[in-house]
């Protein structure tokens, strides 16, 4: 009720001149992002591989963020999120081609088998904590994939399920591609939308105060245990439905390749550092930026001069190489990286003392050290403490 | 039952009220083989501020966590306004209206102190808009204000000085809205000064209804605030009673005999 009213003030509020004047430029081109990409498909420009990869590319953008709504703002650390994907792709697959189940259903269903494949993380990282949670949840995927290799049959192996029927379908090839671009682009507003409200929300600053003391969490009188639950279930439940609908489009399919490999899930990661750890935005620019980094590798055209190599040959060589230095000199991400120096200009152009608390300053890796720092300090104050005490009796 | 500061022998206070808002009954708790606190039994009366005194290592941290339902008693039991809390979890006793701040501070070192301030105001619903426009910070400046962070508001924790981190636990603490405050060693490490201002907001907040339980390793910051003084020993009780008794106590005396001054 106040939530709506709240709401209501603030369109108000932010309709006006003032309002639209005052509203950070990165709100703009996140719009203008999105609209971009609504009207690219009219100009002509994009032929319909071109709108399948797209296609497949706002899928991976989706799992980057259902990635980072668990892991960058809670620090309960997954390795292991592509069971999620499969958990719904291969569901709605399995339920479609041996018991002709409706594919809208199948969604349904993968993305309920989803959720419980999140309390299988969530429960453990009640207890598990940093690397051991990483540890734990990078054994399940691997599970998973022994077990389709063994049910073969079911499961399609290591090719997979290639050919469940489409969600949607529209006449020709090309208008087919184009209908399913659109779907595909409306669910990944929606699910940018829910994530970045949520994460912007009381709830999102919950998270990360769990990420940073659950001790502090508690004593505001809040229960970590019920944000934590909630945080990997629904991220597990958003990759879910986004692998879900991926094996109904002409883009996508429920193998492993696409849904469950380790390097599915590397280069998630790698999109969400880079684009920005904990920000949901920096995912949806780092998602991109890795998929079509890496798209536009593996098709280049040119030769790599004193080694006389083909690009082409050596792609993934080239990208992982690339993403290694960029993960060096930019260890904070793009977007973060970015804001601050925004930030500092903006500053210095008002003459104002540059703000406390820049957007992000503190980087993932600083933040994983310090945190180890003070786990240390606070081990070695208390064990001081004991051992005084055996002294004094 | 209706036990009576006057009938303790003690005399509680002015302030207080005679209703009993805290009562720990025969509190036990073992680390493994290690017993921190042995059968200790107190009582707190509304407004009233009670010191918790004892040497390092006695098992006052470790009686606050019990009471706080940090940790599980082994065994005996918590009864706040009438109703037994034993072992219920943090997040839900604060709902009931208790509060604590940490020996070793607890920040949100991500977020200036506001932020961390506001945690405690914030909607426990997981769909929620609250927050999203900026929020309403008002009711959390005023707290820092109380607290006396006025001029420390967007300040990150690792930029406060040490008084200024236990004014910040504090600030969480209060702005939950307590009836009863548990504050572990908030005067360790602070000046005279330091320790008179913030002697005082703890009368102000006594005055407008709040009760506290004061942990301190000896007397000396103490004297002056507290209306009476419980004294543990390796996790026993041995001395109760008004500041002026407890430093004359020879059991007392006994106790810190060769180590610090009580
Ligand atoms: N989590 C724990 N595990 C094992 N021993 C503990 C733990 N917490 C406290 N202790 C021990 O219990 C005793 C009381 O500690 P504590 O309550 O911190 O004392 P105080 O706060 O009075 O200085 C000490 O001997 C301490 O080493
Ligand atoms: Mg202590």
């Amino acid at each position: 009720m106040s939530d709506q009213m709240s709401l209501l003030g603030h369109l108000r509020r932010k309709l006006t001149i003032t309002g639209l004047v005052g509203t950070p430029i990165r709100y703009y081109v996140a719009v203008l992002f999105f609209i971009g990409l609504a009207v690219a498909p009219s100009t002509g420009q994009m032929d319909v591989l071109n709108m399948l990869t797209w296609t497949a590319s706002f899928y991976f953008i989706m799992w980057v963020i259902s990635w980072d709504f668990v892991v960058g703002y809670t620090g309960q650390v997954s390795f292991g999120h592509t069971l999620f994907f499969a958990a719904g792709g291969y569901t709605t697959a399995i339920l479609n081609i041996d018991h002709s189940v409706d594919p809208a259903i199948g969604i349904v269903a993968g993305t309920i088998v989803a959720a419980l494949a999140g309390l299988l993380y969530a429960i453990p990282a009640l207890r598990l904590e940093g690397h051991y949670l990483a540890l734990f949840t990078l054994l399940p995927p691997l599970i998973l994939l022994r077990l389709f290799r063994m049910f073969r049959d079911t499961t399609g192996g290591s090719r997979g399920l290639p050919n469940p029927e489409p969600l949607i379908e529209a006449g020709s090839f090309s208008a087919n591609a184009e209908a399913n671009y659109y779907l595909s682009l409306v669910l990944l507003i929606l699910i940018f939308a829910i994530a970045w409200v949520i994460t912007r929300s009381d709830t999102g600053k919950i998270f990360t105060a769990i990420r940073e003391s659950e001790d502090a969490v508690e004593s505001a009188g809040l229960n970590p245990a019920k944000y934590k639950l909630f945080a990997m279930v629904f991220s597990a439940m958003l990759g879910g439905f986004a692998g879900a609908v991926f094996v109904h489009t002409p883009s996508g399919s429920a193998s492993p390749s696409q849904l469950l490999e380790l390097a599915v899930i590397i280069e998630i990661l790698i999109a969400s550092i880079v684009g920005g750890f904990g920000t949901i935005t920096g995912g949806v620019l780092g998602g991109f930026l890795v998929y079509w980094g890496r798209d536009w590798l593996r098709n280049a055209d040119q030769t790599i001069p004193v080694i006389d190599v083909p690009m082409a040959d050596i792609d993934i060589l080239l990208f992982y190489g690339a993403l290694l230095v960029l993960l060096y000199v930019l260890a904070e991400g793009i977007l973060p990286w970015w804001y601050r120096q925004v930030d500092r200009v903006l500053t210095r152009v008002r003459g104002e003392e540059p703000s406390a608390v820049a957007d992000g300053g503190q980087t993932w890796l600083k933040r994983q050290i310090g945190s180890l720092q003070t786990r240390y300090d606070e081990n070695r104050e208390e064990n001081t403490g004991r051992f005084e005490d055996r002294r004094k009796k | 039952m209706t036990v009576n500061a006057s009938e303790t022998g003690t005399e509680a206070s002015t302030h207080s009220t005679g209703e009993i808002a805290l009562e720990v009954d025969s509190l036990v708790k073992q680390f493994g083989g290690l017993t921190a606190v042995e059968d200790l039994s107190f009582e707190v009366y509304n407004q009233e501020i009670l010191g918790f005194i004892g040497p390092n290592g006695a098992g006052k941290s470790t009686t606050f966590n019990c009471i706080f339902g940090t940790y599980k008693p082994t065994s005996g039991a918590v009864t706040f306004n009438d109703e037994d809390v034993t072992g219920l979890a943090p997040y839900r006793m604060v709902r009931k209206g208790m509060a604590r701040t940490f020996q070793t501070f607890r920040p949100l070192p991500d977020r200036d102190v506001v932020s961390n301030v506001s945690l405690s105001m914030a909607s426990n619903k997981l769909f929620t808009l609250s927050g999203l426009f900026g929020g309403t910070q008002e009711e959390a400046i005023e707290v820092c204000r109380r607290v006396g962070l006025g001029d420390d508001l967007y300040k990150t924790p690792d930029e406060l000085p040490h008084a200024g981190m236990i004014r910040l636990e504090l600030a969480r603490a209060i702005a939950t809205d307590p009836e009863l405050l548990l504050v572990d060693e908030p005067f360790a490490g602070l000046s005279d000064n330091e320790i008179e201002s913030l002697s005082e907001l703890f009368q102000d907040l006594r005055e407008e209804g709040m009760t506290f339980i004061v942990v301190d390793h000896n007397m000396r910051g103490l004297l002056d605030l507290i209306d009476r003084a419980i004294v543990i020993n390796f996790g026993s009780l041995i001395a109760e009673g008004l500041p002026s008794e407890i430093t004359q106590d020879e059991t007392v005396q006994e106790a810190y005999l060769g180590g610090e001054e009580i």
